[in-house]
């Protein structure tokens, strides 16, 4: 994974053959869509004016600078950010057609049709059955759970790894793998959306790659938002890329192939090459 | 090259001479610390088992039959050569040595008072190196297997004699009625939930116990007959103690094995109920100390004897009860001069006395189990209650978290308020308005848990503050509110930290003699507390009234079996208590 800014479109070429197995970029529905968002941490504005639409059961990648609001912007999708106290959100941001931030959504119930994936692995100290379940557990599941917890390790590309050790702790797993954990808990209650923080940044270039093969696989059948701010990982297994720059603004977003080898915008091809950010 | 170095010379020197100096003074300050307290417990012992009596013959005959034996399998289970070599250095080296040195002193600087070399010896070498032993063989597998198989038995009949303690005052009649038509109804619908996997009859279970305990308060006063105790217990715990000890076999082993493992305690303790009450004996209590030592003791001989491995190692109990019984034939045999213990079955047994020789503390003892299991209960509950409250459930900003952040100042400043302080607050709230009676049981138990009360919550919180917020943030993002993020992630890792605190208050607690004399605990009761409204004295009010005593039996003997009493149910209740926290510890 050697990182040299100047080939990029190397890059791009290459990734061009191996991802987006015939997911054509457009023609999907809309997931989710962001109209005239705004963000602010109390008189700090986060998100400025961010409209945007993410399509169903496709790879979207969110990049730019550290600071410029990506991972703001993937709260507001599960209203995560209503933890925040000092957080306000203003604008709509639609997942079903319905605005989320309307008064009569329980974030609690959105939150249980999108899973979340953070940066550093975070299972639960409890054991591997138990942490997929965890979902089906608040949830009150009614089906089989063995055979549930089964499906999503294997969904997780993770089965074949702890199939014998399903009882000894999550935490006693490698990093990669409780970052697997982590997607396999997400995904156990069968959500439309997952979100994901820079999944791969605490991880080795290995485990790393591991996850980028199943988050293509994951593709399928979900809709996978991205944050990222390794520019090779987001050309590889995006179907689509938003760039945000400083301040919160949205720059440019297009099909992942465009955005890395024509961007409109100078500052957008400025910041993948490597001149700024 | 080398010569144009600036440093050819070294890097100078950076003083130390504080930080050592610092060093030292607290080790010294610390290892003062500890030999005091030592040598005030070695006094107290001296005196409560009566050991300046003790001849050198009798001494060397225990060492024998006891210790020796008991040394052997410890250093057979370690199984390591340098262990046995250092052991046997510390042994000998450290008999000639004390001797010499004790000699020493006594000859040429000052007699000793009431303390032989051989004591010394006892206490300086043969004790710590036994404990030492004890620890390295227990890590052995043989060790592992005896010491778990001695912890059953003692932890069993330790926990059976707590339980019938508390029945004393709580009613039986009342406690069968609710575990008969609310506990056991509940636990079976849960259990029928949980092998269906049907979430309706879960969420049953809670309501229809609620409903049942509501009933059995109502018909506690409608119902005439009364079942005897031994029925009740026999019904409401020795079968379902007896029922989950097969259940855990049975899964394991087969039906068969599940059986016999509950049947024999069971029939065991049934048989030792009806007989007890013939020798006179309380049967209840009988009952509950067979069956809870029977039934764990039982479980972990078949998962040993399932192991197959260290089996040797349960002989332990056999080969220090046959120590104790051979020691006992031989010094009769020889006709030794045995001590005389002020702390024998008598002094737990009987209440107390104006002679020190039939002076008992039974009626304290009972005061003081009972009202540290209620404080136990009630501080731990309020506890966690309100730090998950002031942690998880207020906002940091806002009107409510200026009024949080005001309680949590108030809280802090509560925890430095002297006892006699509460004392006085016990018995303006709870024993004038609420009425609960001066010197009651409940008024000291309510007293006391209110005195820890400011400890317990702030230990709490602070466990509960560093369960990392990745893990509530996991949680939160797969949708689960904010009582199941608590219930399920928060709790759990927070737990051991939670106890820790617990047990440290509970241990300052126990030995709290200024509220409740403030309440108007009793100095000295004759009969143990028979009700939560009875009046009754504690362990430390007892020993403090008799170090009042003119007579030097009572201030010598008696205090210091009292001492040694209240030291050793003291740390039989934080053993079990860390022991609790470690599982708890290992399970998350
Ligand atoms: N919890 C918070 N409280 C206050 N400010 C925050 C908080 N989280 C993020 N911010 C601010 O919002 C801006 C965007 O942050 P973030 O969304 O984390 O960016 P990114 O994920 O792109 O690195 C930053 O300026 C950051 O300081
Ligand atoms: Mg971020």
């Amino acid at each position: 994974m050697s990182n040299s800014t100047t080939d990029d479109s190397l890059i791009t070429t290459e990734v061009q053959t191996d991802s987006n197995d015939g997911r054509a970029a457009p023609a999907a529905g809309t997931a989710v869509a962001a109209r005239d968002l705004d963000v602010f941490y109390g008189d700090e504005q986060a998100i400025d004016d961010v409209t945007m639409e993410i399509p169903e059961k496709r790879v979207t990648a969110l990049i730019g600078p550290s600071g410029c609001g990506k991972s703001t912007f993937l709260r507001c999708i599960n209203r995560m950010n209503d933890m925040i106290e000092i957080c306000r959100v203003e604008g709509d941001v639609e997942f079903g057609g319905k605005n989320v931030y309307d008064d009569d959504v329980d974030p609690v119930a959105l939150r249980r049709k999108i899973g979340m994936v953070f940066q550093k692995p975070n299972p639960f100290p409890k054991s591997i059955r138990d942490n997929v379940a965890y979902g089906l557990k608040i949830q009150d599941f009614d089906g089989d759970v063995d055979a549930r917890v089964e499906e999503s390790l294997k969904g997780a590309a993770l089965w074949d790894e702890v199939k014998d050790q399903l009882d000894s702790s999550g935490l006693e797993l490698s990093g990669g793998q409780q970052q697997r954990l982590c997607i396999a808990r997400a995904i156990a209650p069968d959500p439309e959306v997952i979100l994901m923080d820079e999944p791969t940044s605490a991880l080795d270039p290995v485990a790393a790659s591991k996850i980028e093969d199943l988050i293509d696989d994951l593709a399928e059948e979900y809709t996978v938002i991205i944050v990222t701010h390794n520019m090779q990982q987001a050309a590889r297994i995006s179907d689509r890329t938003a760039v945000f720059l400083t301040g919160g603004e949205l720059v440019e977003y297009d099909d992942t192939a465009k955005i890395f080898e024509d961007p409109e915008e100078q500052r957008v091809e400025d910041y993948i090459t490597g001149k700024f950010g | 090259m080398a010569t144009e170095n600036p440093n050819a010379d070294g890097f100078g020197e950076v003083s130390r001479v504080r930080g050592i100096l610092f060093e030292y003074l607290s080790f010294g300050a610390s290892v003062f610390g500890l030999v005091a307290l030592g040598v005030l417990l070695v006094y107290v012992a001296i005196d409560a088992f009566d050991l300046a009596n003790a001849s050198p013959e009798w001494l060397l005959t225990y060492f024998l039959t006891l210790v020796v034996p008991f040394l052997a399998f410890c250093l057979y289970s370690a199984n390591d050569r340098d262990v046995t070599r250092r052991a046997l250095v510390a042994l000998g080296g450290g008999l000639v040595a004390v001797a010499v040195l004790f000699s020493a002193i006594e000859a040429l600087l000052v007699p000793i008072p009431r303390l032989n070399w051989q004591l010394a010896y006892l206490f300086v070498v043969a004790a710590p190196v036994t404990a030492y032993l004890a620890y390295v063989g227990s890590r052995g597998r043989l060790g592992a297997v005896g010491f778990g198989l001695l912890g059953r038995l003692v932890g069993g009949v330790a926990v059976g004699l707590a339980v019938g303690t508390l029945f004393l005052v709580l009613d039986a009649l009342l406690w069968f009625l609710a575990y008969t038509i609310g506990v056991l109804p509940a636990v079976g619908l849960y259990a029928l939930g949980r092998v269906r996997s049907s979430p309706r009859a879960r969420t049953a279970a809670a309501p229809v116990g609620l409903v049942g305990l509501t009933a059995a308060v109502f018909l506690r006063d409608v119902v005439a007959t009364y079942p005897s105790d031994l029925i009740i217990y026999l019904w409401t715990i020795a079968i379902p103690v007896a029922a989950a000890g097969a259940f855990l076999v049975a899964g394991r082993r087969g039906r068969t094995a599940g059986a016999v493992v509950g049947g024999v305690p069971l029939a065991a303790a049934t048989a030792g109920g009806f007989l007890a009450a013939g020798a006179g004996l309380p049967a209840p209590t009988v009952l509950l100390a067979i069956v809870l030592t029977g039934v764990p003791t039982a479980v972990y001989v078949s998962r040993v004897v399932d192991g197959g491995e260290g089996l040797a190692g349960l002989g332990l109990p056999l080969l220090l009860a046959a120590g104790a019984i051979a020691g006992a034939l031989i010094v009769e045999a020889l006709g030794v001069p045995a001590p005389n213990p002020w702390l024998d079955a008598s002094f737990l047994t009987q209440a107390p006395s104006r002679t020190p020789e039939q002076a008992g503390l039974y009626p304290a003892i009972v005061g003081s189990v009972i009202i540290i299991a209620m404080v136990a209960v009630l501080s731990f509950a309020l506890g966690v209650g309100t730090s998950v409250f002031l942690e998880e459930y207020t906002p940091e900003s806002g009107a409510l978290g200026t009024l949080t952040r005001i309680l949590q100042v108030n809280i802090a400043n509560l925890a430095a308020v002297p006892s006699v302080v509460y004392g006085l607050l016990g018995l303006g709230l709870f024993a004038n308005l609420l009425g609960l009676g001066i010197g009651t049981a409940v008024t000291a138990a309510l007293t006391l848990s209110l005195l820890i009360l400011p400890i317990t919550i702030i230990s709490a919180q602070e466990a509960i503050r560093s369960v990392p917020d990745d893990l509530r943030r996991g949680s939160d993002a797969m949708g689960a509110t904010r009582w199941q993020t608590t219930k399920n992630v928060v709790l759990p890792e927070a737990m051991p930290g939670i106890l820790t605190g617990t047990i440290l208050a509970l241990g300052r607690a126990i030995g709290e003699t200024a509220p409740l004399i403030m309440i108007g605990a009793a100095t000295t009761v004759f009969r143990a507390p028979d009700s939560l409204f009875s009046r009754f004295s504690a362990m430390p009010m007892q020993i403090y009234t008799w170090a009042g005593f003119p007579q030097a039996d009572f201030r010598y003997g008696v205090v210091a079996a009292g001492v040694i009493t209240l030291l050793i149910i003291l740390v039989g209740m934080n053993g079990t208590a860390i022991l609790l926290r470690n599982r708890a510890e290992r399970g998350s």
